[in-house]
Formats: structure tokens, C-alpha cells, sequence
């Protein structure tokens, strides 16, 4: 079913056209978070938009069916521009969207829209729905009396009841634990194939490949800052899907490809600076949003697996979601203590240094690696300026900001500050937001 | 089968009793509104007998619940207004802000002549304008309340009521109505209670040679101090007492149990509030029969009309929101010329006080400055200890809550005289004892504050103390203090403006027929107000104001803010 030929000559349900989104932050500063987007959604199809957390996948939704307007761009329905919120469109969100002083049924009614309908049709439906979704003799519950897996089948309900033409879902099974949430995924797996409810298509929004692969016809990847469409993939794993078929485990093993590729990419990595006292530093580029503990945890794993890795075995050891160790890798990289040749991880000659290091010696070590980055020479420069006096952390997050207009300037800050203390290049004092260049003397009692 | 029957009958026991209740209050709504017909008559015998304060509490609960109608439709209006339009916030809130710390005692000679001038031959006038006293001490917190529950909704609900084209009375209706219930109905019943703080001003006073008088037990109270009459006050303060703990039992904690359905989250562990004149209702054979029938009703609902279609939806709206800019920029435009008449007349009698008096204002100014210190230094002083104390035992905490509740609602002025009686007879000067009056209102607010506070601390911290063995003062000293600093922050904020306003009748009393008076600004005002001295009750007034708002931002926004980033639990 998922090859079905969708004709060329209709025009799409719901579709966004080179959309930009930009953001303004509490101090004033832009940041864009969807870049240039073409997207769209076609009559009876179910398309996955996967990708990491902060890449804009809900912000697209949202913009796709007129909850928000683009910066920049048009949005469509059926070839026509939307206007307002589009007719055919229902919601599942993450944290279920409840009203908790609805019962049941009434929570579920909110999505008839107030449509006139013959006596007792409503009525009717209303339990059907219910029905669909197993949730038959709970109409008079409240949702506070439900459990999470059981406000979200409400959830899905009340999307369902109007019969929509696109159901929309954000992160449907994020907020579940993670049985539950498997449950629910097969209950709505067979929701989808049956087609039962009237349903045509679906826009699923999610950060997990297997979901993406399980549920999606098609699988589109953003990449983050900013959200761009990197990639497309028809999802040719054939009906019923099962976890552990060949082609299944095939297309899942495809999609970690792209999203490494997309977020790890094999470039000649820079050749180390070894010269005393010279600063090789590269253009100013984001840091992943890692902490530095993670790099090091990251170090510590691969040192005791013999110093190679394959991605995703690092993946299966966290508790991480995949694009969250794809990030922890990248800054290791960045920071040259790992190579990442294809989906390997490898530990370089600094990084074996860095995990054989005393607590003592390790800013040091850590220090000659962050002073290659282009973001700390930036930094450094400008604190250089007048070494006396620290620098508001406004001023530093302007910088960011001015420098790299796609990134989370705040967030980025917050990198920095805890990648240049762990280096003891920066003081930071939160309360007065004041930064300045490293004060404290050599009092390393071991080193 | 004898468990149902048995219900039955009791259940129709409450239809009896809901009905009479029902009948009882039709009749006193007819009985008062003959009452305000009565031709105006600026100082009514007020009956010091025991048998007359039952007609008067009566009269003084009818504008109470009045004054509180009116509240709730402001907060209604203005909240939704201010939450719906981004720019009319901006504006809205300081304007909140600044009515709350206004004296609003300050107003009631101006609205009292205005009342009564617009009608000269009945009594609505004067009924009005107490009316509307009452309400300026109900609404504030109420409509912060609301403000604050709007802003809090999550940004998904609003989502859904968009997705499914709810209309605006449904998105009120559901959304958000719904959302501020709990806050509204919580703060209904402390504004109930602060309405009554200045009931035997508002009832009762003097302007120039004009002496108006409502009958109330306000009145009844401000008599019997003047007579001296101290059987009366303690009548008075029983009939006080016995209209708190009515209004408590009888609608608030109804009230309060009934709000727990609109609770967002699934907050176990804490005891649901519960009342038993609910539970009495909710057994009540004729409001289930009710119920059940609306239920049936609704299920098989009639075909609503039929919905636009969704373009001229679209129409509609861009119309409705050029309409309402339109209606905003008319009001706007209004607001403005209102505002700039009353500057040109606020200058005009400010111009009227002499030089020499405005020296004597700012000294003023500075004498209820100390006083106000001094009441938080008191308030603080025993609400800190017992605060935490009482707050970090769950049992006690939950036992003295309710008690602590109807004792704060008794209106602090109506013990004035009882209180400087006592410490007359100690010796102490009248300028002190002014202090303590002022500190009598304020303590509750830092008191609720603390407790609030106490019972927050976390469980791990105190086991945390108990490992490292931290002891007794340190224990105050490193963990509870700090801890329940911003909760403290919060209650002497509030504390503080009830001061300030209190001085006003804190600061001159008069007692047995003698007037005991101190120097201060709330003094000041009040002899302003008694002599009509209309320019330097303005000065009085807008002094104090002036002062409360920078206050605000000097002190208070400071110690706020510390209170956030320092001592916060929440980071």
C-alpha cells in the first residue's frame, strides 16, 4: 500500500512552499529557524518528518496547517493559498492537549467543531470513535482519572471524530513510557493501513528512525540550525511491518546513514595544531549543545571498548536518542579527541590522552583542543580587548548572535561557558552575567 | 434497599432546607431593595440594641455581595481584554498595579459628593458609592488572579480552540473561564474578606459638617466606639465573627470543594478540600433529578444552525478585529482626554496647597514610613518562627489553615479600639500603638506567605540537615530562612500596602468621644477628609501613592529579584 501512485495532476493537501520562519528571542535577537523549507503532504499518504530535537519539525506543522504564519514563503491547501486554519486538518499533540475539566466524550466532542449534525448523529459518533481507540465505557471519565496512554488514545479520538483529511501528529508517543508508547504505535499502525475512519493522510512528526520507518510512506529528514529538508525517502519496507525483518532493519540501517551524513559528515578532519603558542583557529562555527561530561563519558565508553565503536552500539549503550549521540560524537570531534570515519567512532591519540589524564591535568589538555575553535578565538579577542573588566553575557550572546544567526545564541552561550570553565579558560559569575578570562592561579595541587 | 430509602429522605430534607434558603434570600433582595428606595437621610439613627444587628449585617453582607458582582465582571471584562490584545497589556497591567497600591480611602469623599449629587433624593447614591468602596478593596487580586491564569494556559489548549473554530464565547467558556476557576474562586474569598477592612469607614464618616451614615454593622461598630459603648462592639464583633464563618461554611468552602474539578494536574497526595454543604447538595434528590435531565437534553441535542463557511470566517474576522481596534483607539482617545481634564484639575487644587504644607507632608510621609517598618518588623518577627514551624508539620498546618483563615477575614479595624484600650492603659504613646494597629491587618498576609513557604521546602533538604547534623539555629539559619525568603518577599509586598492604607485609620481614632491622634499621613488624610480641605487631601493622597509606587520599583523589585535568582528552589 505504500506504492500507491499518487497522481501528479492533484494538487497536494497541504503544502509549504520555500518557507522561512524567524524567530525573535526575549533580548530582541533573530533566529531563523526554518530555512528556505519546501514541503508538502499528499492525498493518501503517511510522510514522517524526522529529525533532531530544535530543528523546527512542529514549528513546520504548525505553519502547515495556519497555526502560525511563515516569516517568508507561501503555505497551500488543494493548490489554493490557506487562509486561516486549514479546513481539513486535526491534531494529536505531544502532551495530549486535554481540557482536564471535560469528561471523556466531551473532550472528544471539541473535535466535531460544532458541526451541524442530524440528533444523535454526534451521539453516535462520538462512541464510535471511542470504540476505535479502546477507550469504550470511560465517556464519563475525566482525563486526570486516565493514565497517559489513555489521554493520548482520547487524543487521538478527538482528531479522528470529524474525520479529517490530514492528522496531524506532534510527537505522539514521546510523552508515554516506553511500553506503552509501543502499544499505542501498533494500535495506530493498524488505524493507518485500515483506513477506516475516513482518514486520508498523515504528517507525523518525530525524532525516532524505527517510528519514522514503522508508520511513514515516505521519510523526510531536517537538519537543524536552520531547519532545512535534507532528505527525501520513499519507504519501500513492505506491509505488515515487523522490527526485525531484513528489509525493515535495511531501510532503518539507510536513514542512520543519512541522518549521520547529514550531521556527521566525513570531511578530511583539520590537522591538529601542534605548534607552541600558535592559535590555528577555523571559521567560527556552532558548538553541539554537549556538555562536556558527555564528551568525556563518550571518551571513557570507547577507551574500554578497545578505542573503535560503531555509532549505534554507542547508541544502544545510552539512554540517548539517536540524534543526541550523534551530537555528543560531533563535539568530540570537533574537539579532536574522536575521528568519525562512516558510522565508526574512533578514539585519536588525544582522546587516549585525555582519558589517561588526572583530574588535575585535564583542563590543560582540554584548553590546547577548545582554543582551536574559531567561537572561543572569538571570545578571546573580544575579552582580550580590556582583560580587566568582564564582559556582560548579553554582549557575548550579541556576538553569537551577529555571528551565527541560525544558532540558539543563549543556548550556544551556555555551551561555551561550560566547555571554557572546564578549560579554565573563562570565570563566570551567573548572578552579575559577567564573564571574564580565567583569574585563578596555577593552584592545581597535582599538576 | 433501607441504605437507598434512607437517602432518599435525607435528600429530601435538603430540598426543604434549599428551598427556604432560596426563599429566604428572595425576600431579603426585595426587603433591601425597598430599603435603597428610602429617601436619603445623611446621619440614620443607628440602634445600638443586639436585635437590630441581624438587619444590619444583612445590609452589610447585601454590599459586600454586591461590591463582589462587580468585581467579578470587572476582572471578567478587563482581564480578558487585557490577556486578548498584546498592546492593551502593556498599558493594563501597571494600571492594575498602581490601582492596587492607591489609597482608595483617599477617594471616598470625592465619590460620596458625586454620588449623592447625581441622586439627591434617595439613598442609592450613598449606597453606590460604599458599594464601590467595597469593590476597590475586592478587585485587585482578583484580577491579577485571572490575568495570571490566562497567561498561564498552555499554548496547546489555545491550539485546539483554534483547530476546531471554537467561538469566542466557547473559547471563554472552556478555555479559559475554566483555567482561572481555582485562582478565582481563592481569591474571591480572601477579597471577600479584604472588603470588609474598611466597612466601618465606609458606612460610617464625616465630611466637613456632613456626617453620612449608612445602616450596617460598620456603622453599628463605628457608634458604639464613638459612644464608647463596649457592650455594643463586642456585638458587633460577634455578628462580625458569626457573618465570616457563614460566609466560610456556607459558600466559600462549597465553593473551593466544587473548583477541584477544573485542577489541571493529577496533584495527589494533598488532601482534595472538601465541604460538607456541598456534599449536603450534592445529595440532594432534586438537583441530581436536575442534573440528570440537562445530561439527557444535551445528548440529544437539536442540529445547530448552520456554520459560515470557512471564507467568510475568515471575513468576519479580519472585520470584527477592525472593529475592535476601532473600539480600542475610541477608548483610547477617551481614556486620554478623561486623563488629561483630571491632570489639568489635579493641578489646579494642588496649586491650592501652600508651600509650607508640603514640607509637612514629606515629614509626614516620613513618620508612617517608620510605622510601616515597624508593622513588618512585628509581623515578621512572630510569623517567621511559628510560620515555619506550624508549616513544616503537614498535620498542623492543615488543622490551623482554616481557623487561621476566618481570624485573618475579621476586619482588623473593628479591634482598633479594643487594641488601644489595652496598651492606653500599658502607657504606651498613641504614635506607637498606631504602629501595632497598622501591624494588626498586615500580619496575615506574611503569615499565609510563610506558611506557603514552610510547607514547600523540599524533603530531601531537611533529611539533608538531619545527615550533616545541622542544628538548631543553623538549621534556621542555612535552610528554613532562606528558603522561605521569597515566599517572605511576596507577603511583606502585600503586607505592606495593607499598611499603608491602614494608616489611614490606624493613625487617628476616635475613643470615647476623644479623638486620639499621632502625626502621619494617614492622619493627615483623614483630617483632611473631616475638615473637607479638598486640596490637601489630594496632596495626601497622591503623596502616598507617589511613595508606593516607588517603593515598588526601588525596593521591593530588588528583593524580588533576589528573592528569584538567589534563594528560588525552583532552579
Amino acid at each position: 500500500m505504500s506504492a500507491r501512485e499518487s497522481p501528479a495532476l492533484v494538487s497536494p493537501i497541504a503544502a509549504a512552499r520555500g518557507v522561512d520562519k524567524v524567530y525573535a528571542d526575549e533580548a530582541g535577537r533573530n533566529r531563523v529557524i526554518l530555512k528556505h523549507v519546501d514541503f508538502e503532504v499528499r492525498e493518501n499518504e503517511v510522510v514522517a518528518v524526522l529529525g533532531p530535537s530544535g530543528c523546527g519539525k512542529s514549528t513546520l506543522l504548525r505553519i502547515l496547517i495556519g497555526l502560525i504564519p511563515p516569516s517568508a514563503g507561501t503555505v497551500e491547501q488543494h493548490g489554493k493559498p490557506l487562509e486561516g486554519i486549514h479546513p481539513g486538518a486535526a491534531v494529536v499533540f505531544q502532551n495530549f492537549a486535554l481540557f482536564p475539566w471535560l469528561s471523556v466524550s466531551d473532550n472528544v466532542r471539541v473535535g466535531l467543531n460544532d458541526r451541524p449534525l442530524p440528533a444523535g448523529d454526534a451521539e453516535a459518533r462520538v462512541k464510535a470513535v471511542l470504540a476505535a481507540v479502546g477507550l469504550s465505557g470511560h465517556e464519563r471519565d475525566y482525563p486526570k482519572e486516565l493514565s497517559g496512554g489513555m489521554k493520548q488514545r482520547v487524543g487521538i479520538a478527538r482528531a479522528l471524530v470529524g474525520r479529517p483529511e490530514l492528522l496531524c501528529m506532534d510527537e505522539p508517543f514521546s510523552a508515554l513510557d516506553v511500553l506503552t508508547a509501543e502499544l499505542l504505535r501498533t494500535e495506530v499502525y493498524r488505524l493507518f493501513t485500515e483506513r477506516t475512519s475516513g482518514l486520508s493522510s498523515v504528517l507525523l512528526i518525530t525524532h525516532l528512525i524505527e517510528e519514522a520507518v514503522f508508520l511513514g510512506d515516505r521519510i523526510v529528514v531536517l537538519g537543524a540550525n536552520p531547519g532545512t529538508v535534507r532528505r527525501e525517502i520513499v519507504n519501500t519496507v513492505p506491509h505488515p511491518r515487523e522490527y526485525r525483518s531484513p528489509a525493515f532493519l535495511q531501510m532503518v540501517e539507510l536513514i542512520h546513514d543519512v541522518v549521520t551524513g547529514v550531521h556527521l559528515p566525513d570531511s578530511p578532519s583539520a590537522p591538529a595544531a601542534t605548534v607552541p603558542g600558535r592559535r590555528l583557529a577555523g571559521p567560527v562555527s556552532p558548538l553541539p549543545a554537549v556538555r562536556i561530561g558527555e564528551i568525556l563519558g563518550l571518551l571513557e565508553i570507547l577507551a574500554d571498548q578497545g578505542g573503535t565503536m560503531n555509532l549505534f552500539d554507542i547508541d544502544a549503550l545510552t539512554d540517548y536518542d539517536f540524534g543526541r549521540t550523534i551530537a555528543v560524537a560531533k563535539a568530540a570531534e570537533m574537539l579532536d579527541f574522536v575521528d568519525t570515519p562512516k558510522n565508526d567512532v574512533v578514539l585519536t591519540e588525544s582522546g587516549r590522552r585525555m582519558v589517561k589524564a588526572s583530574t588535575a591535568e585535564r583542563p590543560a589538555l582540554l584548553r590546547t583542543e577548545v582554543l582551536k575553535l574559531g567561537v572561543f578565538c572569538l571570545v578571546i579577542r573580544e575579552l582580550a580587548k580590556d582583560p580587566d573588566v568582564p564582559l556582560a553575557g548579553d554582549a557575548v550572546r550579541d556576538l553569537l548572535a551577529e555571528h551565527l544567526p541560525t544558532v540558539d545564541a543563549s543556548e550556544l552561550f551556555g555551551t561555551l561557558i561550560n566547555w571554557g570553565r572546564a578549560g579554565q579558560l573563562f570565570d563566570f559569575e551567573s548572578a552579575s552575567d559577567a564573564l571574564a578570562l580565567y583569574s585563578g592561579r596555577e593552584e592545581e595541587a597535582g599538576g | 434497599m433501607s441504605r437507598s430509602g434512607k437517602g432518599r429522605v435525607s435528600g429530601l430534607a435538603v430540598d426543604v432546607a434549599l428551598f427556604v434558603v432560596l426563599g429566604a434570600l428572595v425576600a431579603s433582595v426585595v426587603g433591601l431593595a425597598q430599603r435603597w428606595e428610602a429617601p436619603i437621610r445623611q446621619a440614620v439613627e443607628i440602634d445600638l440594641s443586639p436585635s437590630a444587628l441581624p438587619l444590619y449585617t444583612l445590609l452589610s453582607l447585601s454590599r459586600g455581595f454586591a461590591a463582589y458582582l462587580l468585581s467579578l465582571a470587572f476582572t471578567l471584562v478587563y482581564g480578558t481584554i487585557a490577556a486578548h490584545g498584546k498592546r492593551a497589556e502593556k498599558v493594563m497591567l501597571p494600571l492594575l498595579d498602581i490601582g492596587q497600591g492607591i489609597p482608595v480611602l483617599g477617594f471616598l469623599p470625592g465619590l460620596v459628593l458625586g454620588m449623592v449629587a447625581l441622586f439627591p433624593r434617595t439613598n442609592v447614591g450613598l449606597e453606590l458609592a460604599c458599594i464601590i468602596m467595597i469593590f476597590t478593596g475586592q478587585v485587585w487580586n482578583m484580577t491579577f488572579s485571572y490575568i495570571g491564569s490566562l497567561r498561564s494556559i498552555p499554548e496547546e489548549l489555545h491550539e485546539v480552540a483554534r483547530i476546531h473554530r471554537f467561538s469566542f464565547w466557547k473559547r471563554f467558556r472552556i478555555v479559559e473561564v475554566s483555567s482561572s476557576v481555582i485562582g478565582l474562586v481563592w481569591n474571591s474569598m480572601m477579597s471577600m474578606a479584604g472588603g470588609w477592612f474598611f466597612l466601618t469607614v465606609n458606612e460610617a464618616f464625616t465630611l466637613g459638617d456632613r456626617d453620612f451614615r449608612l445602616p450596617g454593622i460598620g456603622s453599628y461598630m463605628a457608634v458604639a466606639i464613638e459612644k464608647g459603648d463596649s457592650r455594643a462592639m463586642a456585638w458587633a464583633i460577634f455578628a462580625m465573627i458569626v457573618m465570616i464563618v457563614a460566609c466560610d461554611q456556607l459558600l466559600w468552602r462549597p465553593l473551593v470543594a466544587w473548583s477541584q474539578r477544573f485542577r489541571n494536574a493529577d496533584v495527589e497526595g494533598e488532601a482534595a478540600p472538601e465541604s460538607w454543604v456541598l456534599n449536603l447538595v450534592r445529595r440532594s434528590a432534586f438537583l441530581r433529578r436536575l442534573r440528570l435531565r440537562r445530561r439527557r437534553r444535551h445528548g440529544a441535542a437539536a442540529p445547530s444552525p448552520v456554520s459560515p463557511p470557512a471564507l467568510a470566517e475568515t471575513g468576519a474576522d479580519t472585520r470584527s478585529a477592525r472593529v475592535r481596534t476601532g473600539i480600542l483607539v475610541a477608548f483610547g482617545l477617551a481614556a486620554l482626554a478623561g486623563a488629561l481634564l483630571g491632570a489639568w484639575k489635579l493641578v489646579g487644587l494642588l496649586a491650592r496647597v501652600p508651600s509650607g504644607e508640603w514640607v509637612v507632608l514629606v515629614s509626614a510621609l516620613g513618620a508612617t514610613f517608620l510605622r510601616t517598618l515597624a508593622a513588618l518588623a512585628l509581623a515578621t518577627a512572630w510569623t517567621l518562627p511559628i510560620g515555619i514551624l506550624v508549616g513544616r508539620s503537614a498535620v498542623w498546618s492543615r488543622r490551623l489553615q482554616p481557623v487561621v483563615q476566618i481570624v485573618a477575614s475579621f476586619p482588623a479595624p473593628m479591634l482598633f479600639p479594643i487594641v488601644t484600650g489595652v496598651l492606653l492603659a500599658l502607657r504606651v504613646p498613641f504614635g506607637a500603638i498606631a504602629a501595632v494597629l497598622m501591624f494588626l491587618g498586615a500580619q496575615w498576609y506574611v503569615l499565609f506567605n510563610v506558611l506557603a513557604g514552610a510547607s514547600a521546602i523540599p524533603h530531601d533538604l531537611d533529611e539533608a540537615a538531619d545527615v550533616y547534623a545541622m542544628k538548631g539555629t543553623a538549621r534556621w539559619r542555612k535552610l528554613f530562612v532562606p528558603a522561605v525568603f521569597p515566599f517572605l518577599v511576596t507577603g511583606l509586598v502585600t503586607a505592606a500596602g495593607g499598611a499603608w492604607n491602614a494608616s489611614i485609620v490606624a493613625e487617628t481614632l476616635t475613643w470615647r468621644g476623644r479623638t486620639l491622634e499621632t502625626f502621619g499621613l494617614g492622619s493627615l488624610i483623614t483630617k483632611a477628609t473631616r475638615d473637607a480641605n479638598f486640596p490637601l487631601l489630594t496632596a495626601g493622597v497622591l503623596t502616598m501613592s507617589l511613595a508606593l509606587v516607588l517603593l515598588n520599583r526601588l525596593v521591593w523589585r530588588r528583593l524580588y529579584r533576589l528573592a528569584e535568582t538567589k534563594y528560588s528552589l525552583n532552579r
